[in-house]
């Protein structure tokens, strides 16, 4: 964890990121992202149209994401994925269109609104392959050598303990599994009068 | 986080083959940007100790300015 943070910052973080997912939930992304979201996004970021037709329109506005990590390589049927962040899931259930009935795809989030929300958006599909629940990316709630592939899509930048997180993921992936990650990274340097605001967090 | 700092972190995680493939064009602020990160598991667990040495010697990608979705 970063040191210059105290425990005040911490809770403003924590409480921050969950409030605006949870916002976000309720109301969908057009309170929150400057960049493109839902279909709009996706089909930017070049996702397989296919797989796009398979999932109601209703479903893809909620998707949030900052890239594609299905672009970083091949994700095979038969296969288990785990999505660290999930949110509403649609990842998740992309994922779930390219492992197939074989497959085994987990999606985890910690905000609770989030997990009812792509729980409810499953519900509608016939996917039994996916399932969400409440987790941290710092303390993945599965064993050693799980998943054949990690995904994860503009989250892994809000997390406070990225050693522990990024040590989990290596820790459930099985040998030669893959990590294809999109996130938001730092580009420019902060000014000033932003540097060090615990606020910058879920901005 | 700089992606560059991140991809140091995924190498000193252990992650084989780690990279920052390249930037997304989605932007969230001024100053941060979409960006793909890439790595693999080693089969051979002895891999580890030369992946983490290798945090020390990185290279990011070009940035080139493009719309979200151009190639």
């Amino acid at each position: 964890m970063s040191p210059e943070l105290t425990e005040s910052d911490i809770r403003t973080i924590r409480e921050g990121i969950r409030g605006k997912y949870a916002q976000v939930a309720a109301t969908g992304t057009g309170c929150c992202f400057q960049y493109p979201t839902g279909r709009e996004g996706m089909v930017l970021q070049g996702y397989p149209g296919e797989v796009l037709e398979k999932i109601p329109a209703d479903i893809l506005a909620a998707f949030c994401g900052v890239g594609n990590p299905f672009s970083l390589g091949t994700i095979h049927p038969g296969e288990a994925v785990l999505d660290i962040g999930c949110g509403a899931g649609v990842d998740s259930l992309v994922a779930a269109h390219l492992v197939g009935p074989a497959g085994r795809v987990i999606g985890v989030d910690v905000t609770v609104e989030m997990i009812a929300k792509a729980r409810s958006n499953l519900e509608r599909l016939d996917l039994p392959q996916v399932s969400f629940q409440i987790g941290e990316a710092e303390s993945l709630p599965f064993p050693d050598h799980d998943f054949h592939v990690i995904i994860s899509n503009g989250v892994l930048n809000l997390t406070l303990n990225k050693k522990k997180v990024l040590a989990e993921a290596y820790r459930v992936l099985k040998p030669g599994g893959r990590f294809m990650v999109a996130d938001q990274v730092l580009v420019a340097a902060l000014p000033p009068e932003l540097a060090g605001k615990a606020e910058n967090w879920f901005q | 986080m700089p992606g560059k700092d991140f991809l140091a972190l995924m190498l000193k995680a252990g992650f084989h083959r780690a990279s920052l493939k390249s930037y997304t064009g989605f932007k969230s602020s001024p100053y941060t940007e979409g960006a793909l990160f890439y790595g693999e598991k080693p089969v051979d667990p002895e891999m580890r100790k030369d992946i983490e040495a290798q945090a020390e010697h990185l290279a990011e990608p070009t940035k080139v300015e493009c719309a979200p979705g151009s190639s």
